[in-house]
């Protein structure tokens, strides 16, 4: 049987987000990320990437989707304190650092006026963005499937078809 | 959420020991997209002390060929076993069944162990302290269920008593169907039970100490016909509102034998003894389909607002003898 250890490790946290790192120390402090934090709130709240949404803060809706390793999950349903060692991409690590140009997956958004509200967009961009990375040519069928996580209370569903299928036209091989 | 103690556990030794310690005030977490639901809800008659994480143990992510079986690792994700070409080509009834669970978003983290182990979503079960106060339904120690007289159209229609609440869970029905068995180590040691003997009326039989390491497939032989059909109002994040999984042995167009499994009418995955004794050497028909649906369902008492399930699960078995969509 291995022995528990005395105190409760780790006592800091570092997180890659958008490529950088970041440490926290644990615990309740106003600085501090505790245990039972969620990756939103953490991402919200300390690290004011505020693209990420919260909207039903159960798993339902999708509003909060980032990527872990590349694949979109509900960091509303994670706790920070198990992301130590991921790659986490959000909204606001999608366009180009150093010329501040948009992916061309935002630009297609925008041209085509995928959103009214605006709320679910980030989450339903963050969704587009892990189906893309593994299959740049998808079907209207494989797109719909993939967004089946992300509710739009504005219905701009059609609009967002649009804008991913045109960006498929142009990146990838349809 | 309120705090508790967190632990990144190397070991399943080590998750037990601290199981142990905790006396029943720690939770396991694995992918989370339950659990974190009901610790913001606090729905737990007390809160727990303590989260012990789970993906931090080596191994039990996993999906293993042998000969007779087919090993999946607790921590295996479902999109992990959607897309294995193996399950696929074994089991493809359990593809579907994790296909059919909430979004691509959930299925990227969620555990097979934890959709087997999730809670019920018995709306008055659910119900979140912060609004009004905390529905003591008998689930969480009070005297009746609220559903009986309540809101009852999702609830138990067979086999029900004191709680009228039905398990959730996709991958326990087709599990049934297979007559997969899990591998569960406590304090005691390991032991070994059936899927179909996982549940009782209230949770399951895990004892505070324990927790499931692996589950089991036998691989169908000679091979079945495989199906597995769910009934929601939308395709994505509803849970059944009545799903049938089947595993049919056929020689030409006759049945040897078979396993149907209703969910999301009772407490567990409910086996359709009745209908698989009447189809052995039976020819398949519309006429058979018929009967057997009719068996199935032998016996069911829904309440005020749920009657029209019996109806739902009767095509769903019916679709399943007779192979259709
Ligand atoms: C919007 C939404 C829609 C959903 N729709 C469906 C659906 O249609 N069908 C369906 O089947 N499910 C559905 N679910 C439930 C989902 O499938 C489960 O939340 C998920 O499978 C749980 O897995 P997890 O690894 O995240 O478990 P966790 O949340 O980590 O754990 C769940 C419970 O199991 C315990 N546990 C976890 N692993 C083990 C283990 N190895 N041994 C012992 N105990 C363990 C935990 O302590 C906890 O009590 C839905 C969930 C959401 C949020
Ligand atoms: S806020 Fe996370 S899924 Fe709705
Ligand atoms: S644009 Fe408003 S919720 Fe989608």
């Amino acid at each position: 049987m291995t022995s528990i250890p005395k105190k409760h490790p780790p006592h800091t946290l570092s997180l890659t987000v958008n490529g950088e790192t970041h440490s926290f120390i644990l615990g309740k402090g106003p600085n501090e990320v505790s245990p039972s934090h969620t990756l939103a709130q953490t991402l919200r709240e300390k690290l004011g990437l505020t693209g990420t949404k919260i909207s039903c803060d159960r798993g339902a809706c999708g509003s909060c989707t980032v990527l872990l390793n590349g694949k979109a999950v509900f960091s509303c349903m994670l706790l920070t304190v198990e992301c130590e060692g991921k790659e986490i991409t959000t909204i606001e690590g999608l366009s180009d650092p150093k010329t501040g140009n948009l992916d061309p997956l935002q630009q297609s958004f925008i041209d085509h006026t995928a959103f009214q509200c605006g709320f679910c967009t980030p989450g339903i961009i963050m969704s587009t963005k892990a189906l893309l990375n593994t299959n740049p040519s998808p079907t209207v069928d494989e797109v719909k499937e993939a967004l089946s996580g992300n509710f739009c209370r504005c219905i701009s569903h059609y609009h967002v078809l649009d804008a991913v299928m045109d960006v498929v036209k142009k990146e990838g091989n349809q | 959420m309120k705090s508790f103690v967190h632990f990144n556990t190397r070991s399943v030794d080590e998750a037990i020991h601290l199981l142990k310690k905790y006396e029943g005030k720690a939770k396991i977490n694995a992918g989370g997209t339950d659990l974190l639901g009901v610790l913001k809800d606090r729905i737990l008659p007390e809160y727990p002390e303590a989260i012990i994480n789970i993906k931090t143990i080596p191994g039990l992510s996993m999906i293993e060929d042998g000969e007779e079986k087919i090993l999946i690792g607790a921590l295996t994700t479902l999109a992990d076993i959607i897309n294995s070409s193996l399950i696929e080509k074994t089991f493809p009834l359990l593809k579907e069944a994790a296909l059919s669970v909430a979004s691509p978003q959930i299925r990227n983290v969620a555990t097979i162990g934890g959709n087997l182990c999730q809670d019920t979503r018995c709306w008055y079960y659910r119900y979140p302290d912060g609004i009004g106060g905390r529905i003591n339904c008998f689930r969480k120690g009070g005297k009746t269920c609220p559903a009986v007289s309540g809101e009852n159209q999702y609830h138990a229609v067979i086999g029900a008593k004191k709680c009228y609440a039905v398990c959730p869970s996709d991958l326990a029905v087709a599990l049934t169907a297979l007559g997969a068995n899990l591998t569960i180590a406590g304090q005691k040691g390991v032991r070994t039970i059936p899927v179909e003997e996982f549940y009782h009326p209230l949770g399951n039989t895990l004892s505070p100490d324990e927790m499931i390491t692996a589950i089991h497939i036998p691989k169908p032989f000679p091979v079945a016909r495989q199906t597995f059909h769910k009934f929601t109002l939308r395709k994505p994040i509803d849970f059944a509102v009545v799903s049938v999984s089947s595993l049919i042995f056929l020689d030409q167009e006759i049945c040897t034998s078979s396993r149907i499994v209703l969910g999301a009418v009772a407490s567990a995955p409910f086996r359709a003894y009745k209908a698989e004794e009447f189809l052995k050497e039976k020819k398949l028909s519309a006429k058979t389909a018929e009967e057997a649906a009719r068996l199935a369902l032998d016996g069911s008492k829904p309440l005020a607002k749920n009657a029209y399930k019996v109806e739902i699960a009767k095509t769903l078995v019916k679709r399943a003898v007779q192979g259709t969509e």
